[in-house]
């Protein structure tokens, strides 16, 4: 991959020691990975206020959703396979069920595992997540969205899940975009398809427009960084503009930000959705760029996709 | 003090009672381990803990984390005698959309600290209450009922192993030591002995009690009061369906539901008219 991607541990690490020199109910928890998620200048700066359970994320999540019933505001982080997976149950029913306060952030997400392989590349999380009544699902692409994420996630009250990939871009977008909650961005529009990506998968998709456009194929950008509550507006009308609509994620097509867009535009039979991710699939052992490659998340077989589904709309 | 246990023998025997027609009265439900826990919830809801019927969301009050949520007719009966709501409400117990469901829900009742009913998980939330507080340097306390069932659940362990990290010594954690679980008797179906010198090899201040001594129990409680710098646990030996003879000790009174003749017969047992 070209563009520069940067460790998230730096962001995360910082903007919670940030977050916790103002606001003294902040508390970091950890499930050893504070190696991967970067929070040892928070432990550094607020020991009372930073957990480390040990291999224990099911404990993780439940002492979370504790400290939140005392109106605390505890960020828990572990790897995202592990919090959707292993400890899907204490944040369905320990946090969700409960509408406690708690911040999931799920690092190392999807693909972005590389050689950890199948058995730590999450699939499902958000998928998990986003069938949980009261969560709210977040999946940034570069850095200052991420920040922003962050930000957000400290100002609001309920439960809330961040999915934080071990690397991302500092910025993918140009100045002029904002993370707002709830809201899409229309990075550009198109006239023959639309792209729906986020997370990682919206770096890969903003550079595949202008192969397009040599193609011949005039297609708009959807970066959809908040999968619940979703904007269904903007699908809505990218439905009707394009008539076709592409969802890209290093996740399974079930459930993601692919079954979303799905489910809105099945609403009203409103657009052809083809859905690329990971088909019924685990994760490799393998680099970040050959698993984009080999799960179909790159410039060629987007093109191939946009012609089959430019074709289909005929 | 012999006047308080007196007291408390009559709220327990009252608090069995009413907790025996609501779980009847809503068709059946969780029998055994309700009438196990009794004594346990009316010394903690009539004597220990510093709770606040009038303002329930006082933050001076300790907490209660039921981790066995399928007591919860035990805590709504102890509510609501302790007049958080009328005693008249019990009849919603189990109907659908009321503030009453088969396991215990903070969003639905004023009293309930957490939500419980998934096995394991309670004895974590406690310790989250225990930490924010000695973080804060406060003296509420934090109480936790474990079923022994839930005991074979991984998570407790992990919170037990934390627990003891943090020093949370504001934590008492009772075990409703019945010793049978759903399918049979807990040592056939998960052995969980020797449980004194488990907790206590994972850091607890661990003690046994009769839990169906008020007595016993009260002066146990009190003594866990006294920091230590480690958790305490009360393994409260107690006996499934305590009060009701042809459900006691018997794993397929876990939960059931009764018939009409045998309802009077266990009026008479647990003293109705008295």
């Amino acid at each position: 991959m070209k563009t520069e991607l940067k460790l998230c541990a730096l962001t995360y690490g910082a903007v919670l020691t940030e977050l916790g020199r103002e606001n003294a109910d902040i508390f970091v928890l950890e499930a050893d990975l504070m190696k991967a998620s970067g929070t040892r200048p928070f432990m550094e700066a607020y020991p009372d206020r930073h957990i480390n359970v040990g291999v224990a994320e099911q404990n993780l999540v439940g002492i979370a959703a504790g400290l939140a019933s005392m109106q605390r505001i505890p960020f828990a982080c572990t790897m995202s396979n592990f919090m959707s997976q292993r400890a899907s149950d204490q944040v369905t029913i320990s946090v969700s069920f409960n509408k406690f306060n708690v911040k999931l952030i799920g690092c190392y997400a999807g693909l972005s595992q590389e050689k950890n392989g199948a058995t730590h590349i999450s699939i499902m999380d958000v998928a998990v997540m986003r069938c949980l009544p009261n969560m709210k699902v977040i999946v940034p692409s570069d850095h200052r969205e991420l920040a922003d994420a962050l930000k957000f996630a400290a100002e609001d009250n309920g439960p809330l899940y961040i999915r934080m990939p071990r690397v991302l871009p500092e910025a993918l977008f140009d100045d002029s975009y904002k993370f707002t909650f709830n809201k899409g961005y229309q990075v550009k529009t198109g006239c023959d398809l639309t792209i729906i990506s986020n997370g990682i998968s919206s770096l890969v998709a903003s550079g595949v427009l202008d192969e397009l456009e040599k193609e011949g194929i005039n297609a708009g950008l959807v970066h959809f960084p908040v999968v619940k509550p979703a904007d269904e507006e903007i699908i809505l009308e990218a439905a009707e503009q394009t008539g076709a609509l592409i969802t890209v994620e290093d996740h399974s097509i079930y459930g993601g930000l692919g079954g979303l867009v799905s489910e809105i535009t099945g609403k009203n039979r409103s657009a052809i959705v083809a859905r690329i991710g990971l088909n019924d699939m685990f994760g490799l052992t393998a680099s970040l760029d050959f698993q984009l490659d080999y799960f179909g998340i790159s410039v060629e077989n987007l093109i191939k996709t946009a012609k089959e589904v430019i074709s289909r709309k005929k | 003090m012999e006047n308080k246990i007196t007291d408390l023998k009559n709220i327990a025997r009252q608090l069995r009672l009413n907790t025996f027609k609501a779980i009847t009265n809503a068709g059946g439900g969780h029998y055994g381990g309700s009438l196990s826990v009794i004594e346990i919830i009316a010394v903690l809801y009539f004597d220990i803990m510093r709770i606040n019927p009038k303002n329930p969301d006082d933050d001076a009050r300790d907490r209660f984390v039921l981790s066995k949520g399928h007591a919860g007719p035990v805590l709504y009966t102890a509510l609501a005698m302790r007049g958080y709501f009328p005693l008249d409400d019990l009849k919603y117990l189990d109907k659908p959309l009321s503030s009453f469901p088969k396991h215990v829900d903070r969003l639905k009742l004023k009293g309930i600290d957490a939500s419980t009913g998934s096995l394991g998980q309670g004895l974590s939330i406690a310790c989250g209450m225990a930490i924010s507080l000695k973080q804060q340097k406060k003296d509420n306390l934090v109480y936790v009922v474990l079923g022994d069932g839930e005991l074979d659940s991984g998570q407790t362990w992990e919170a037990a192993m934390a627990a003891s990290k943090y020093g949370l010594d504001n934590i008492i954690a009772i075990i409703d030591r019945n010793q049978v679980q759903i399918d049979g008797s807990t040592e056939e179906i998960m052995p969980i002995e020797p449980l004194k010198d488990k907790w206590t090899a994972f850091g607890w201040r661990a003690s046994e009690v009769d839990g169906h001594d008020v007595a016993a129990l009260h002066s146990e409680i009190i003594n866990a009061q006294k920091k230590s710098g480690k958790p305490n646990i009360i393994i409260a030996k107690t006996i499934k369906g305590c009060g009701i003879s042809f459900m006691e000790g018997k794993w397929q009174w876990h939960s059931g539901t009764i018939d009409g003749s045998q309802y009077k017969s266990c009026l008479l047992e647990l003293g109705e008219g008295e």
